[in-house]
């Protein structure tokens, strides 16, 4: 009985990693042990109920009517009016601004992604490795993290990063005369990003907690086989910590794709100087509420939403050749 | 799966509910138990004024012991979209400040009340009537102007007098207002002036000045796109020259005082409203001044009295009447008058108008002096700007950051801003 | 290990560690620096919070204190910090719950659509939540849920967040799989599994949860300015922003201050659970 269960799990790789993963394990699974046991189904959705109701109602009803909005002209206060593929058109005709706004999203995400979980993965890897004080200084690196960009931290970075503050200063000290950089179009965007890559905490943690989760043991019997720091850094930490890395790839990819609170904090929403950090969901909140062009902005969120499902779905696809799960080890 | 017959019916039901509320015919709010009509009433501001409007709100709830008010309030900015999502919610609270760049919209798309139905509870005899037409929309009133503000040159009034220019009087020209700027600029070595190209409201001045305007009566734009590049090879020359801020300092503006270089006492003058200048005071102390705004090189003026906001009655409340007289409470009675001063902007009542001008001090003083230094000689206001005009203002300044960044030409710049504008309004 | 290599390696660690608390630190002076400046800045007089651009105040501005303690109109601070807690306690409790709940059938159960249905909710994190709100405030409206804290708590409950149930799948894939073999050996039902094997193993992943869920919630500007309508329903969040009005003058310093305030209670909670991050594996005595 056990056999019959636990065979597909095992032999249909990352089952429930993603949408192209799941497919070939729908198909794989047309075996022995399928249909699943009725009394497994039942209780599988017993555990879900909540989030079923929560995935409807709260989720797939907005979800829903927002791609339907996506095709309607709407502004807010009349009932939508359907105009077919007009919004989908004009996104790619007809708004240079929005192009505008997918080149900064871009060059944001490859900017701000790896370098933040660079530094994250970097600070929770020295953590692990610190006998003391480790409370503190997980304290300390976290909290960056703790404000969000909340109106006082872009107040703050505003300050520091504008016509003589302390990295204007610095830098001149340095011999370099860049001036401010919030209020400059080549460099604003850094300084957005180096917001986000400041707030490095949550990755941080989550690698703490994956690195938390690797059993002791692997590394001392890694020792006695003579397996110096890199190697059981590449044939224990790496590979363990995998499933933990590639949530942070995955998530903080999508997140930087979505990147509003931070450049609407720094740009007090405008996404200037010169349109310099002008990012997707920051001209689709500008679009929809205060242009109120709602049909507009769900149609370039659906759009989004497209982008970021391939780019997710190539990560998945990829994962299956570094990511490693402890339950297909098993097998 | 009876259970989830019954979700699927749940669903069902808000998916009508969310359908019905888009196009417009969702059910309206509960009506109150005990007999006591609750209203709701929205507005933004900062603590000052929650102070003053609650205590004004108590005061109304003393005299109408059966209303009971719940207020609500946030900052501009979240307002705007708080208030446009109550709308789309069709959950618009009974009372609704409201800007001059609202109406149109709010009233176009039936959220605002005819206030003609209310008329016999809320008398409005002793408002101007020229200030009264900027809250009608196709000739009906659809809210009260709550205040009266006008635009004015905030200067560092010492500063200025140093450099040996006499404070300016109402009927400057921008011709006298260049030379003033370079007579500061040669004292100071540093720029005098905010640059006043990226704001959509100086332009406005400038044109009228030259007997022009933003709309036309049926709510197309009504000046060139030559009119906008004339501005703003205007104010690239004075930037060029050194007389205003430079791109790096103008794009930080966001509206808020602090944002601005007066405000960061980076410049000695600026632009801006009358009421909203209060804020240079905690930098500036009783060197700040106000100058009204230069005029078109005939002495025509381009500013006007605006209404500073505006107060309106949801299409969808239960209680119109109830509304009604809570706004006449707020606008015309003494005690209202009393407690509110001139927190939004100069009374709109004429006797209120007298009574509260009489008590101010300080930099209201100021303010009122600017006011009765213009009055008569200011052209009407003109009529609401037409749907479509609210995200206007952040591309004008926006296609002015390419102008100021030397990314784009005055004329290319207009020119966009032209092909944006007349996409956007829909009137 | 030989008594004898003992001292030569003690030294090498010795030096690698010293090196290790000076990078950090040095680290930790320019990531801190900002969070100085906040804090100094809620002590500048209301003349210097903007304009000056020096790390420390010319005078030590407590008044910003006063007018923050005093809380927004008709609201006292207390009943701020009531409102901020009432609302992230009852997320964190929803969101632990809920998620551990759908992440261990996706995790570790079998049933049909469970791909299609894993894929959906990866999706919706890709959405951008602008693009829902106004749907999702008819919901709540039609619910008779708005002004009230329902719309902030009840989703986490029923599981919306997706990061979390994401990250607790990742978590419990971790798992090997014998652990829920030998259990169901021994006779347990895929509740029992859930409660007594896989969730203490997964503890990282919930404290992660509850950490993140409560530092987010609290400071998640947009949501609870859309819902809630009363200000004595308002949190710390919406009430610090009361000050800043680009239409009329702003109080900056008290918003400072305030600022202050808030991040207190979610230093103290970051602080308190961080420590149960260190146990988890390390106690539960799960061998590889």
């Amino acid at each position: 009985m056990a056999n019959t269960s636990t065979a597909p799990a095992t032999s249909a790789a990352p089952a429930g990693t993603g949408p192209k993963a799941d497919t070939t394990a729908g198909t794989g699974t047309k075996g022995p042990g399928r249909p699943p046991r009725r009394e497994r189904q039942g209780a599988a959705w017993v555990f879900l109920s909540p989030w079923v109701l929560g995935a409807s109602v709260l989720t797939l009803l907005p979800m829903a009517v927002s791609l339907y909005l996506s095709f309607t002209d709407y502004n807010l206060f009349d009932p939508p009016s359907w105009i077919g593929l007009r919004n989908y058109v004009q996104m790619f005709t007809e708004d240079p601004r929005l192009l505008r706004s997918i080149g900064n999203t871009l060059l944001y995400v490859l900017v701000a992604v790896p370098l933040q979980l660079a530094l994250a993965l970097a600070v929770a890897l020295a953590l692990k490795s610190m006998r003391r004080g480790r409370n503190f200084y997980r304290s300390a690196f976290y909290a960056p993290s703790l404000l969000g960009a909340s109106m006082s931290i872009a107040l703050v970075w505003r300050a520091i990063f504008n016509d003589g503050g302390t990295v204007d200063n610095l830098m001149s000290g340095l011999g370099f005369h860049i001036g401010g950089w919030v209020n400059q179009p080549g460099w604003a965007l850094v300084s957005v990003a180096l917001l986000t890559v400041w707030q490095f905490g949550a990755p941080m943690v989550i690698f703490l907690a994956g690195l938390q989760q690797i059993p002791q043991d692997l590394y001392e019997a890694a020792a006695v086989d003579g397996a110096g720091r890199w190697r059981q850094f590449a044939s224990i930490t790496l590979p363990m910590l995998s499933p933990v890395l590639f949530f942070n790839l995955v998530l903080q990819t999508i997140q930087a794709f979505q990147v509003f609170t931070p450049a609407f904090a720094v740009s007090g929403g405008r996404g200037g100087p010169a349109d310099s950090t002008l990012f997707y969901t920051l001209y689709l909140y500008e679009r929809g509420f205060t242009a109120s062009h709602m049909g507009y902005a769900s149609a370039m969120a659906w759009m989004l939403l497209l982008a970021i499902g391939i780019v997710t779905a190539v990560l998945f696809r990829t994962s299956r050749s570094w990511v490693f799960y402890a339950n297909e080890e098993a097998g | 799966m009876p259970a989830s017959r019954t979700r699927a019916s749940c669903v069902a039901a808000v998916a009508i509910a969310l359908c019905a509320t888009l196009s417009g015919c969702g059910g309206g709010p509960s009506a109150a138990a005990d007999g006591k009509v609750t209203l709701r009433f929205t507005w933004w501001g900062n603590a000052d004024r929650a102070a003053r409007t609650e205590k004004a709100v108590t005061a109304f709830e003393r005299a109408h012991p059966s209303i009971d008010i719940q207020t609500s309030y946030s900052t501009y900015d979240s307002y705007k979209q708080k208030l446009a999502t109550q709308a789309a919610g069709g959950d618009v609270p009974d009372l609704i400040q409201l800007d001059y760049r609202q109406i149109s919209q709010y009233a176009g798309s039936d959220v605002l009340l005819d206030l003609a139905g209310q008329r016999k509870h809320l008398p409005t005899d002793k408002m101007d009537p020229a200030l009264l037409r900027t809250g009608q929309v196709g000739g009906r009133q659809y809210a009260l102007p709550m205040g009266i503000g006008t635009q004015t040159v905030a200067y560092d009034k010492k500063a200025w007098r140093a450099a040996g220019v006499k404070d300016p009087q109402a009927g400057w020209s921008w011709q006298d207002w260049v030379r003033a700027l370079r007579k500061v600029k040669d004292d100071r070595g540093s720029y005098p002036m905010t640059d006043p190209g990226a704001a959509e409201d100086q332009f406005e001045i400038w044109l009228r000045g030259q007997g022009k305007k933003l709309y036309t009566k049926d709510g197309q734009i009504a000046f060139s796109a030559g009119d906008l590049a004339r501005w703003w090879s205007f104010t690239s020359a004075l930037r060029k020259e050194g007389l205003v801020s430079p791109a790096t300092d103008t794009t930080q503006m966001s509206g808020s005082v602090e944002d601005a270089p007066m405000g960061r006492e980076k410049s000695l003058a600026e632009f801006n409203w009358d009421a909203p200048s209060a804020g240079y005071e905690a930098m500036y102390g009783d060197r700040l001044a106000l100058a009204p705004t230069p005029t078109g090189e005939d002495g025509t003026f381009g500013q006007y009295y605006k209404p500073s906001m505006l107060l309106g009655i949801a299409s969808g409340s239960e209680h119109p009447r109830e509304a009604a007289q809570f706004i006449d409470f707020f606008l015309n009675s003494d005690k209202a008058a009393d407690i509110l001063g001139v927190d939004r902007g100069t009374p709109v009542n004429s006797t209120q108008r007298r009574r509260v001008l009489s008590t101010v001090t300080g930099f209201q003083k100021q303010v009122a002096r600017l006011q009765t230094s213009l009055q008569g000689k200011l052209k009407a206001p003109p009529a609401a700007p037409p749907r479509g005009d609210n995200g206007l203002q952040s591309t004008f300044q926006r296609d002015y950051d390419q102008v100021s960044f030397e990314k784009l030409s005055p004329r290319e710049a207009a020119e966009n801003f032209l092909t944006e504008a007349r996409a956007e309004l829909r009137p | 290990m030989s008594a004898t290599a003992m001292p030569r390696q003690h030294r090498r660690i010795e030096w690698r560690r010293v090196a290790l608390h000076g990078g950090a630190l040095a680290v930790l002076l320019v990531l801190l620096y900002p969070l100085a400046w906040l804090v100094a800045t809620s002590f500048k007089p209301a003349d210097e919070v903007l304009a000056s651009l020096a790390l420390l105040p010319s005078r030590l501005a407590t008044e910003n204190y006063g007018t923050a303690a005093e809380g927004i109109e008709g609201v006292t601070l207390l009943q701020l910090f009531g409102n901020s807690l009432t609302i992230s306690l009852g997320a964190v409790l929803g969101n632990v719950l809920s998620c551990s709940l759908a992440a261990y059938a996706f995790a570790r159960l079998r049933f049909t659509m469970r791909g299609p249905l894993f894929a959906f909710m990866i999706a919706t994190i890709m959405l951008p939540h602008h693009a829902v709100l106004i749907p999702q405030y008819i919901v709540f409206n039609q619910l008779g849920m708005v002004n009230t804290f329902w719309p902030m708590v009840l989703p986490k409950f029923l599981a919306t967040d997706a990061f979390f149930v994401f990250l607790i799948v990742q978590f419990m894939r971790g798992l090997p799989r014998e652990l829920d073999e030998a259990a169901k050996i021994d006779g347990c039902g895929p509740f029992r599994i859930f409660a007594r094997v896989v969730l203490p193993l997964t503890r990282p992943a919930l404290i992660t949860t509850a950490i993140f869920t409560f530092i987010w919630t609290w400071n998640d500007f947009f949501t609870q300015l859309i819902y809630l309508f009363e200000p004595e329903k308002y949190t710390l969040t919406l009430a610090l922003r009361t000050f800043v009005d680009t239409s009329s003058q702003s109080a900056y310093g008290p918003m400072f201050a305030m600022s202050v305030f808030a991040l207190l209670p979610i230093v103290l909670f970051f602080l308190a659970f961080q420590r149960l991050l260190v146990e988890g594996m390390a106690n539960s005595g799960l061998k590889g």
